[in-house]
């Protein structure tokens, strides 16, 4: 496990006893020796108003013992949330661009860009936050970021009104042109994280496998830049994807050397195929979130519910019908109900997260402690892109004041939530994407 | 093309300066100009700017902006669509004033001159294709025939993303650090599994517990295990690798619950045992039994391998009105690789109602309850294909000579790469087995080494063309492709996987573009069976068939539809569309054809009278209710919701996937259909002529409605119905160009009549598959070209496929612009 950078390391790194002032990116890990990590959980198709704000009066208020339907199931951790009302993400309008709410809202929500209409070539939204995050410290654990989902993403082209299905499949996007799927398959999670087992226990023989993957790596690179050398400059833009990734790996190896060796996974393998029961299913993939972040694999993570505009029925509930199909319900009541029990069924699934979090010790305390989460979707009701359904939660490693209900001014950019949070990781921004300042009142950083 | 636009607009601009303006401008310039603001210009406001305006912008389209002519002039997407709308007679929309047609013709006349222009320097551009990775399909394939071996890895990886409806579009797809990651571990594991097989157990072992779902809901899955289809029938049916040509056992085991009205009819103590009919006497007794033997009929259980089968036997009813829980045992050879197995009660196919083996508890009566796999006995000590494919050499094992090493790597890398490789690369991979083995590795695991290598390399993973004139490529210029490169547009084309041996040694040979070899080896594709990736990714994506089961339906309004039927439903089609494709019939066999292909459950759910059993024939539709794709129960069923069926979503379905005529989205502002303020007494159709009583619904809608009407009397999930609750189906419609049918049939009639749209939609649709690339405007004229020679040619499907291989497009490639 990499240790969190303290102030002492640093002090015993460069051999001196001099007081350093108290760095910026050493601000939000100074008190505690457990790094703070985010995710960002997604629900798709919006919510009904009612069932999601809460009553109460004036800006800024304590959440009531009655929370309104959707919201009832985190009840139990009532003082360890905050709704956050009014946030918008413009970039998920029309602005010109005619129908596509959904293809808008999946890539808009993090990348607070507004991307463009293709279901073909030329695919371009912008750099989500989980991924600038990424960048800036996913060095620092052997993956810079997860991507994990409960809902394949859709084959076809044409999702939603000529946005590509890439819009709606994906909210985590590298580049602007590159998205990054979720993995749904509890089993590709484990893998990934703890290996299929193909290294070798003995260690000289582990060693010369290590030695011989980079060999490959090696070889395959030069490939790489060979062929670079003849392509024409759109198949170059391909391989470029090629090299960054070989490069990531290559990096990820070098950095799982220098760490000793993983211990037992505090999970077991999971079956090779997908629970078919949406509750199996979600709680497998947050129980390997939690481990991911318990064993300090990522910091970052996007958690898709189910993919934007996604047609999922939900039959261990009693709904046969599509989940889209009925979030167009035209005032239809028993339509509404459907779409807020679903909306509350997904909700159910995020409490367990919680409750796993907070029964997850770590450092001084749980993992939830150390731990800042969005639940959030990018409509709001009907297929509005403002006044969109928030939670923030997670202690924050102390830097949330949670248990209220915030209201801010109509069209606060969503992006102002996300420049706190890349605050509170440590990663400095004045901006990022349409924000326009910091989120207030989340809490005293002092 | 932009280009030379805006150097005839500053030609124009200038020349409105100079008094010599005849000479100054050329008559192509001029003309456009003068007609657009003569005649065009007019037109557009007095037919089309009532909706097309900046305020309504129906179709996301205003013509406000092209008062301006310069502007206007510069649209050549925008006048491309509205060209296709004035020809097919689709804008005006039906039933709204209407143009004359000399107007009509005056300004498709101008608009294809302005086009036409365009289209003459198009005709020396063929597009450029991205460098494609192979998709998920395509790997597999590839894996499959490059080494011979079993698996599929990339099942595990991430789903490809699609564009232009299709997921081989070289520019949508990309490698994510997590797909490439996929990649390594995949490269490694098929390497070992190529050169050392799959680990063999010691001594026979129970290689696996196949297992059925238990019930059509999700909640009691099993996902402990391996878990096949539900099926009602209680049959089980799925895939399995065995991994080398051996002897297995196959146990089989049946299980059965009893009805519980039977069980309500006897004592706990009979129940208990069975034996207890000894206390019944006489008459009593004989109508105990015959109530027990009916109740459980013995029946027939087969398994098959591979469609072959290789165990039959009876399942006894006993005089507890059940069946005698049994395990059948049969061992026999299967060959190494993946095989179909299939265990089932034939005779349950028969049933009138599939429920009959559903008790009132929702059990199923009789069911396989598992299939266990033990072996392998007697495993043959030949050599694998796999390894066969890698050592060329055909030394023992052990026994290689060193200077295999280096044929063995560069026969891996040529077919590999798909083409001839240079010196530098086979040294490249040969570095890898000469450090293995210094490290004290075998032989063996140095090649694998290399393999690994091979099969992470991006000349595996990507289908690249390199530009073959350096020098010119910063020019746009047009080129063919190489021989090599043409070979694997061929296969990945027809067989979404590599080029075998024969087109490779072509390629190599300078001879595939030779008189008569092109049209010779298309034609031996097309009926190999590997060109079954023609239906199974082409069509399926096609047809949307990959959606089907998706969102299943809801099994409580369908109650007889299991994993079985829809995987009954897929087959027909795909069985179907092979057809038309191996026997090169017309494709307006689409619309409308004679025939079928069924099995007895899927003709019951149909209505269909004499076929019986589970296996799939050839079956005549004279006289039924049904015939072409739109009536088969995969289209019908993808066009549904999953409670019912959607009049507009089928009529979408057709125009946009039969006729590539679809109608755009809806506008923002439009509300959507509000069910709740009609009454409930009001049929589909009375609701939908409300929405259509909305002027901004109406010219979409008088599009799809109708034909969705003609498909009413097919329900959410395909069977034959003539009434809806207790309200009769009317299942006719007037189309927007005033033509009217009664049903099905005659709406066939007339999609049939449009066979050009027809024609080119599927071209279309098969040009952008077999190109990987969304088609642009400048490859109108091909398609166009290759539609009409389908059109003398009976409209046989190899026509399509020729055309587009012969064309302009798949033969050659423009310029990929500055390096």
């Amino acid at each position: 496990m990499t240790q969190p950078l303290s102030r002492r390391t640093l002090l015993r790194g460069i051999g001196t006893a001099l007081a350093l002032p108290l760095l910026d990116s050493m601000r939000a890990v100074a008190k505690t020796k457990s790094p703070t990590r985010v995710a960002f959980v997604y629900f798709p198709n919006g919510v009904q108003v009612p069932s999601w704000v809460p009553q109460t009066q004036g800006q800024i208020a304590d959440l009531p013992m009655s929370l309104p339907r959707v919201l009832e199931p985190l009840a139990a951790y009532r003082k360890d949330i905050s709704v956050l009302a009014g946030l918008t993400v413009n970039g998920g309008r029309a602005l010109g661009d005619g129908p596509g709410d959904h293809g808008r809202a999946g890539a808009s929500y993090l990348t607070g860009i507004h991307p463009k209409k293709t279901f073909g070539k030329d695919l371009q939204a912008g750099v989500s936050v989980d991924q600038y995050m990424a960048q800036k410290i996913g060095g620092q654990t052997r993956f810079a970021s997860l991507e994990l989902g409960c809902e394949e993403g859709i084959q076809g082209g044409n999702c939603d009104n000529g946005y590509s299905c890439a819009y709606s499949n994906s909210i985590s996007w590298r580049t602007p042109t590159t998205p990054n799927p979720p993995e749904v398959r509890p089993r590709a999670v484990f893998e990934r994280l703890f290996g299929g087992g193909e290294l070798d226990a003995d260690p000289i023989r582990r060693a010369r496998q290590q030695r011989y993957k980079k060999s490959v790596l090696d070889s395959v690179l030069e490939d790489a830049r060979l062929l670079q050398g003849k392509l024409g400059s759109t198949d170059r833009r391909k391989l470029d994807e090629y090299l960054y990734a070989i490069r990531d790996i290559e990096t990820r190896i070098e950095r799982a050397e220098k760490q000793p060796p993983q211990s037992a996974p505090p999970i077991d393998r999971p079956a090779a195929s997908i629970p078919e029961d949406y509750q199996e299913h979600t709680h497998l993939m947050f129980d390997l979130m939690t481990v991911a972040f318990q064993t300090d694999s990522t910091r970052v993570a996007t958690f898709l519910m189910a993919i934007e505009q996604s047609n999922r029925a939900y039959r261990e509930i009693g709904i046969p019908d599509s989940h889209h199909g009925l979030t167009h319900h035209g005032g239809d009541k028993e339509k509404i109900e459907k779409c807020i029990r679903i909306n509350r069924y997904q909700m159910e699934q995020f409490a367990y997260f919680l409750g796993k979090l907070k029964a997850t010790p770590d450092g001084d305390g749980t993992l939830f402690d150390h731990m800042m989460i969005t639940y959030g979707s990018g409509l709001g009701d009907g297929h509005e892109h403002d006044n969109l359904p928030t939670v923030l939660t997670g202690g924050g490693n102390g830097l949330f004041k949670h248990g209220r209900h915030i209201k801010y001014k109509p069209e606060t950019p969503l992006a102002n939530l996300h420049v706190v949070m890349m605050d509170r990781m440590g990663i400095p921004a004045e901006s990022f994407a349409d924000s326009k300042g910091k989120l207030d009142y989340l809490g005293d950083l002092t | 093309m932009k280009y030379n636009l805006e150097v005839s607009r500053s030609l124009l601009t200038l020349c409105s300066f100079v008094a010599l303006q005849a000479i100054c401008l050329p008559s192509a310039v001029a003309q456009p100009l003068e007609i657009y603001q003569k005649t065009v210009q007019p037109f557009l406001s007095k037919n089309c700017s009532t909706c097309h305006n900046d305020k309504q912008k129906i179709a996301n389209l205003s013509f406000d902006p092209f008062r301006d002519p310069a502007f206007a002039l510069q649209q050549k997407d925008a006048w491309g669509n509205i060209l296709d709308k004035l020809i097919t007679a689709k804008m005006p929309p039906p039933g709204t004033p209407q143009p004359s047609r000399t107007d009509v013709a005056a300004v498709t006349k101008w608009i294809e001159n302005v086009l036409g222009t365009s289209n003459k320097q198009a005709a020396l551009n063929p597009g450029s294709v991205t460098a494609r990775r192979l998709n998920r399909v395509e790997y597999n394939n590839t894996i499959r025939d490059l080494l011979g071996v079993a698996v599929r890895p990339a099942d595990e990886f991430p789903v490809d993303d699609s564009g232009y409806g299709f997921d081989n579009i070289g520019d949508v797809l990309t490698v994510s650090p997590m797909l490439m990651e996929k990649y390594m571990t995949a490269a490694a594991s098929v390497s070992r599994l190529a050169i050392f097989g799959e680990p063999l157990p010691a001594k026979p072992t129970r290689l696996a517990r196949l297992l059925n779902r238990r019930s059509p809901d999700a909640n009691d899955v099993l996902n402990k295990g391996n878990y096949f289809p539900y099926s009602i029938r209680g049959a089980m049916y799925g895939n399995w690798v065995f991994p080398v040509d051996a002897e297995y056992e196959f146990r089989l085991r049946v299980a059965n619950f009893r009805p519980d009205k039977a069980a309500d009819r006897r004592t706990k103590k009979q129940n208990r045992e069975p034996t207890a009919v000894g206390e019944q006497k006489g008459a009593e007794l004989q109508a105990f039994l015959e109530a027990a033997r009916k109740a459980a009929p013995p029946r027939q259980v087969v398994l098959s391998v591979d469609g072959q089968t290789v165990l039959t036997d009876v399942v006894e009813g006993t005089a507890a009105f059940g069946y005698q829980r049994g395990e059948f045992i049969a061992r026999v050879h299967v060959k190494a690789g993946e095989r179909k197995l299939r265990a089932s009660f034939p005779e349950l196919a028969d049933l009138g109602d599939p429920r009959q083996n559903i008790n009132p508890d929702m059990r199923r009566q009789l069911f396989v309850d598992y299939l266990e796999i033990v072996g392998p006995f007697k495993p043959s000590l030949e050599p694998s294909d796999s390894y066969k494919k890698v050592f060329i050499c055909q030394h023992a094992h052990g026994k290689h000579q060193p200077q295999c090493a280096r044929r063995i790597v560069e026969n891996l890398t040529q077919r590999a790469y798909r083409r001839s490789v240079t010196r530098q690369e086979v040294e490249s991979k040969l570095a890898l087995v000469t450090m293995a083995q210094k490290d004290g590795d075998s032989f063996e695991e140095g090649i694998r080494l290399a393999l690994e290598a091979i099969l992470a390399s991006p000349n595996f993973l990507f289908r690249t063309e390199v530009p073959q004139t350096l020098k010119n490529a910063s020019e746009k210029s047009a080129y063919r492709v190489s021989e090599f490169e043409l070979a694997s547009r061929l296969s990945y084309f027809l067989w979404s996987s590599m080029p075998d041996q024969q087109l490779l040694t072509l390629a190599a040979n300078k001879s595939l573009r030779s008189p008569g070899v092109l049209e010779k080896q298309v034609r031996r594709m097309l009926v190999d069976p590997k060109a079954n990736n023609l239906v199974d990714n082409f069509a399926a994506q096609w047809l949307q068939l990959r959606n089907l089961g998706r969102t299943k339906p809801d099994p409580a309004r369908f109650p007889t539809l299991d994993d079985e039927l829809l995987d009954a439903m897929r087959r027909e089609t795909s069985l179907f569309v092979g057809t038309v494709i191996r026997e090169d019939r017309s494709i307006l066999d689409f619309i409308d054809a004679p025939f079928t292909f069924l099995n007895g459950p899927l003709a019951r759910h149909y209505g269909i009278a004499g076929v019986d059993g589970e296996a799939f024939r050839r079956v005549s539709l004279d006289g039924e209710q049904r015939s072409g794709l739109l009536t088969q129960g995969a289209i019908l069923t993808v066009s549904s919701y999953p409670t019912r069926t959607s009049p507009p979503v089928r009529g979408k379905w057709v125009l946009e996937n039969m006729m590539g005529t679809a109608p755009p989205p809806p506008p923002p502002e439009v509300p959507v259909l509000d069910e709740s303020k009609m009454a409930t007494t009001m049929s589909m159709r009375e609701r939908l002529e409300q929405h259509r009583k909305d002027p901004s619904c109406a010219p979409c809608h008088n599009a799809m409605d109708p034909i969705g009407f003609g498909l009413e009397r097919y329900d959410a999930v395909g069977a034959y119905r003539t009434h809806e609750g207790k309200l009769p189906i009317d299942s006719s419609g007037i189309l927007p160009d005033g033509k009217s049918f009664q049903g099905v049939k005659d709406l066939k009639v007339i999609l049939k009549s449009q066979s050009a749209t027809f024609t080119r939609n599927l071209t279309e649709k098969l040009m952008t598959f077999a190109l990987g690339r969304g088609l642009e405007r400048y490859d109108r004229s091909v398609v166009d070209q290759i539609s009409q020679q389908a059109a003398q040619n009976n409209f046989k499907f190899s026509t399509l496929v020729l055309g587009i291989v012969n064309s302009q497009p798949f033969q050659m490639r423009s310029g990929d612009g500055e390096k």
